[in-house]
């Protein structure tokens, strides 16, 4: 507990610095804190007793240098350094693992890496790729609370309830990455959040889930009321509640002559915008907003008289936007798409709580946040706990780890209620998640490969997945001495693109894959492939000469031995066998030149499966 | 579950070329320092001109106007100054600018009947390359991704699908391979004309051997403790690049090959490389070329830009058609010229044109395409479809019907809910007459 208290005031300190309230930090619930330690070994327990059940027998107990490395990339990101890897072996420490784990979660690293995480999350699957303008803000947003603790609960609330311009408000990530769309948010959200699969009820129900089309339709009725905007700056967008009826736009473009005959007040043919303005309140709903006014003549009024007739109307762009522009949600007609479709009310499929009628855009969302970060739903601590054990383990209790729900079964149902109920009792704390995964022996064990039976139980060791973009960006700039932010000029170009200029950035776009795929499925590609072996980035960083990293170790390391040492440690962060110490020192000999042949090994290392996987 | 399906369950259609002799002709020459790309080529050229049908999309991003290209409105206000010009095939006219286009308009079907929705861009960019309204929770694989999982060889050392241009924008929505995975996934060239990146070893060949060989032995110690499965993953895919790196067929992305004369006749310009590469890629056995043309977003200066983007376009387009029927693979492959949604009839008050889904234009060329034709009328003032309407899913199967890929096959997505190769839609078959 006395670890515990010191990150709360770290928590604070972080919380009054970013003007976060702090409220947030402080615990507060009604059952005691569930600690980490004993959950861990209730989970190892339920775990152990079905595999043993199944007649599976667990492999042994990973060694330090494994352990150091697996929890290093899964907590921060990071390859641990050869003197990390050193002084972890030597230390004598019992506990020097579960001190590892509390060290890690301390530095700024793990909110940094999870933040990444969650970028990938939310931006991989977009529809809308405006979206990623604000990615690194949504970054920064995500790392700062994560690394004070900021319960997961009020950062899902933050993400559905947000409004106000994209790069200010990152916490709008979500609702841009889907262009504002109801049913898009309802089903990222619902995939996401509770880890359920509603989509495809969107046009039917699904022949075997329990959840029915209406239900799905009842979900977007929470979100009809989102615009997004373009602001006055080029290429920015916000978040908007409208909660007035857009709906005189779209009777504008499909019944022009209707429109001008509506609003023509001197029977001249064309309206102007003061004939607009006045006589628009006569029709149902409320008038059109003068700025709105001002854009439909600013599109629409092309030969510039200041009046607005039936043919210049048909000849209007197509809105950006192509939707309803209702404030309630309609469910199509599957016979008639055509047709407006049915009016729906918000309704929470889970619980089937409904917030009301003719809620507020921001009633309306505060009610499905709610819902959704209930302790009575089931399916929002479920579905966090299932992600970050499929992160760290290699695979869910669910797969895919987005498609959970009644209809799916768990493997080991209780050890997953164990973690989630313990992460609820700790004010959804993910560090608290994340410390009690680390400490179970179930993620200390060993890596191997997946029993090949679809039933097979997993977890009778890790899965060596491949690692995600980020961490592979991170290991090979570590390794090869290279630092992220040395391109000065890069500020300067600017402009709001100027994230696709990063390194990082640029790396993601060949490496990156969305997280919610399952790891089984990622076995890298061709690009990526070419760029280990024939990029130039890498080759002028694995020369032999002096100023390398390479060339370093040659020149500190006159003995072979040692050298080899040294490269395994860079490079795989361990020792290198007594086998390999054999291939390589007959490769060095057959190839006779001892720069050349380390430049060799370096490069096979690093275009080895074991650097770009959990080991 | 692993990605690596290595198309068990592909129809090969493409598959009774002898590959297999190809590429033994190939290293054969090779090795005794005689290689001759063309030489090679011809002797299998014949099998797989019967065999092997292709396509090569030629996207024109941004949304091109349909009035400055082949639907124009002279003397109209819509039409602004854009002239319409005559063409090979009697009575068709399109924009002025499009004169090398107009030479071999007898082998070109023009559909200015394309109607659409989608009227903003990365919408309309996903949907006119899946035929599927972008979804999160879905990636729906591109049509030519595709088209190559039902049609290429199981055993390739070029990728199946080759995307050309638009630098580092390589990923564009829909273009991807979606849920079939990596082995489809299109290998992006951003500078045709140049070795792709990363294809060029950064050490020479015996080296680039010995190291190969060096990692597959280090290999076996992961794969002893405990990375068995990643290990077999991660050799099947280092095979493939080394295969790529070494295979005599990356001659293919130099053009050096060419004539001065053939090169000259696609233009000196990106697109125009990027035609002529698309050209050598089909003839090397890949079943997908995309080739993007950028900045037809034309919401002010219209008529000026349009004019400029055409003096690139217009030549490679015609140069294309002209080079696939002189090497006899115009019938088996497809050329489709589109963007994302055409534009506004209206000129606005900067002399642009903005986004217009209503109606726009797509070329099909090649394929068994019957060509010299129009489908689909626009009204006098081009603000919209007298007769004809053609959807994006009627377009996406009029592809399939040429390179004979049955659309209603479904392939199953990571939910287990089959998709469609396209959702609805029918052929266009006038096209065919």
């Amino acid at each position: 507990m006395i670890v515990r208290s010191r990150w709360f005031s770290v928590g604070l300190a972080l919380a009054l610095t970013y003007g976060i309230t702090a409220a947030v930090c402080a615990a507060g619930s009604s059952s005691a804190p569930a600690d980490s330690n004993t959950v861990a070994a209730e989970v190892d327990r339920l775990i152990l007793t079905d595999l043993r059940h199944s007649g599976v027998t667990p492999v042994d107990r990973c060694n330090d240098a494994d352990f150091l490395r697996r929890t290093t990339l899964d907590i921060t990101g990071q390859l641990p350094s050869p003197r990390d890897v050193t002084i972890f072996s030597l230390d004598p420490e019992a506990n020097k693992r579960e001190e590892l784990i509390e060290q890690l979660l301390r530095s700024p690293e793990y909110g940094k890496n999870w933040a990444r995480y969650w970028r990938d999350v939310v931006y991989m699957p977009a529809t809308d790729i405006r979206a990623r303008i604000a990615q690194a803000d949504f970054e920064h947003w995500m790392a700062l609370r994560l690394s004070s603790g900021v319960g997961w609960d009020r950062i899902v609330t933050s993400m559905l309830t947000a409004t106000g311009d994209v790069r200010e408000h990152p916490e709008t990530a979500l609702l841009i990455a889907q262009g504002g769309q109801s049913e898009e948010i309802a089903a990222e959200a619902c995939r996401i959040f509770l880890g359920i699969q509603m989509q495809c009820a969107n046009c039917h129900d699904h022949p075997s889930d329990v959840w029915k089309r209406n239900q799905f339709h009842e979900l977007a009725a929470y979100f009809p009321r989102i615009a997004v905007r373009q602001t006055q700056q080029p290429l920015a967008f916000e978040i908007a509640s409208v909660n007035a009826d857009r709906g005189r736009g779209d009777f504008m473009r499909e019944n022009p002559e209707q429109f001008v005959r509506f609003n023509d007040r001197n029977g001249d043919g064309k309206i102007t915008k003061e004939e607009m303005r006045n006589r628009a309140s006569m029709l149902p709903g409320n008038g059109i907003p003068a700025q709105l006014v001002d854009r439909i003549f600013e599109q629409g009024d092309s030969n510039k008289d200041d009046a607005l007739t039936a043919e210049e109307i048909k000849s209007m762009p197509v809105p950006n936007q192509a939707r309803r522009g209702s404030t309630e949600h309609y469910m199509p007609d599957l016979n008639d798409p055509a047709s407006k479709g049915k009016l729906i009310q918000p309704k929470f499929f889970v619980d089937d709580s409904s917030p009301g009628r003719g809620l507020s855009d921001e009633g309306r969302r505060a009610a499905v946040a709610n819902a959704f970060t209930s302790r009575k739903n089931p399916w929002f601590a479920r579905a966090i706990v299932n992600r970050v054990w499929a992160e760290f383990l290699g695979e869910g209790f669910y797969m895919p780890i987005d498609d959970m729900g009644p209809t799916r079964t768990a493997r080991f149902p209780e050890a997953i209620d164990a973690l989630a109920k313990g992460f609820v009792s700790n004010d959804h704390d993910i560090r608290w998640l994340v410390r009690t995964i680390a400490m179970t022996q179930t993620y200390q064990r060993k890596v191997a490969a997946k029993p090949v039976a679809e039933d097979a139980l997993p977890f009778a060791a890790v899965t060596p997945t491949r690692l995600r973009a980020d961490l592979v960006f991170n290991s090979l700039f570590q390794i090869l001495g290279i630092n992220e932010n040395s391109n000065e000029g890069r500020e300067a170009m600017g402009g709001p693109r100027a994230y696709q200029r990063e390194p990082r950035f640029q790396f993601d776009f060949l490496f990156g894959v969305d997280p919610s795929v399952p790891k089984d499925d990622i076995t890298g590609n061709v690009p990526q492939s070419l760029y280990l072996m024939n990029s130039n980035a890498l080759r002028a960083a694995l020369t032999a000469n002096n100023n390398t990293r390479l060339g370093k170790i040659l020149r500190e390391n006159k003995r072979e031995g040692d050298a080899l040492g040294e490269l395994y440690l860079l490079v795989l962060a361990r020792e290198p066998s007594k086998h390999e110490i054999e291939i390589c020192q007959t490769y060095i000999k057959d190839v006779g030149q001892r720069g050349e042949a380390y430049e060799d090994l370096m490069w096979s290392l690093l275009n080895s499966s074991e650097f770009l996987s959990k080991r | 579950m692993s990605a690596f399906s290595w198309h068990e369950d592909v129809t090969l259609k493409r598959q009774s070329v002898s590959r297999r002799g190809f590429l033994y002709g190939t290293s054969a020459a090779a090795a005794v320092g005689a290689f001759n790309f063309h030489d090679v080529m011809s002797a299998q050229a014949a099998d797989l001109r019967k065999q092997g049908r292709a396509m090569i999309l030629l996207f024109m991003q941004g949304g091109p106007s349909q009035l400055e290209t082949f639907d124009p409105k002279p003397g109209t206000d819509s039409g602004g100054p854009t002239k319409a010009i005559s063409t090979a095939a009697p009575g068709i006219q399109i924009a002025e600018g499009w004169e090398e286009t107009a030479k071999q308009m007898q082998d070109i079907a023009v559909i200015r009947s394309m109607t659409n929705k989608e009227g903003q861009h990365d919408r309309a960019v996903y949907q006119m390359h899946t035929g599927y309204i972008p979804s999160g929770s879905i990636k729906h694989p591109a049509l030519g991704c595709n088209l190559a999982h039902e049609l290429s060889h199981a055993e390739r050392e070029l990728p199946a699908v080759v995307s050309i241009g638009n630098g580092r924008a390589a990923g564009i929505g829909g273009s991807g391979a979606g849920f079939l995975g990596v082995d489809y996934e299109p290998f992006h060239v951003a500078n045709p004309g140049k070795l792709p990146e990363n294809v060029a070893m950064t050490v020479n060949e015996s080296r680039f051997k010995r190291r190969l060989g060096l990692l597959d032995q280090l290999e076996d110690e992961f794969a002893s403790q405990g990375g068995a499965t990643v290990v077999e993953n991660h050799r099947r895919i280092t095979d493939k690049s080394s295969k790529l790196v070494l295979s005599p067929l990356t001659k293919t992305f130099d053009l050096s090959h060419e004539s001065a004369a053939t090169r000259e006749s696609y233009g000196n310009t990106d697109f125009g490389r990027g035609c002529l590469l698309a050209r050598r890629l089909i003839e090397s056995g890949v079943t997908f070329v995309e080739v993007r043309l950028g900045n037809w977003d034309t919401h002010q200066d219209n008529f000026d830009a349009v004019k400029g983007l055409a003096r690139q376009c217009d030549p490679a387009l015609a140069a294309l058609i002209a080079d696939l029927k002189q090497r006899g693979l115009f019938d088996k492959t497809l050329i489709v010229w589109t963007g994302e949604f055409g534009r506004t009839p209206r000129v606005n008050p900067r002399t642009g044109r903005d986004h217009w889904p209503r109606n726009f234009n797509a070329l099909l060329a090649g394929g068994g395409v019957k060509g010299g034709q129009v489908i689909g009328e626009t009204s006098k003032d081009g603000t919209g479809l007298v007769k004809d309407p053609v959807s994006v899913p009627d377009l996406f199967c009029s592809i399939c019907k040429s390179l004979e890929v049955n659309p209603s096959k479904e392939n199953m997505s990571p939910l287990g809910r089959p998709m469609k190769i396209v959702d609805g839609g029918k052929p266009v078959d006038g096209l065919f007459a």
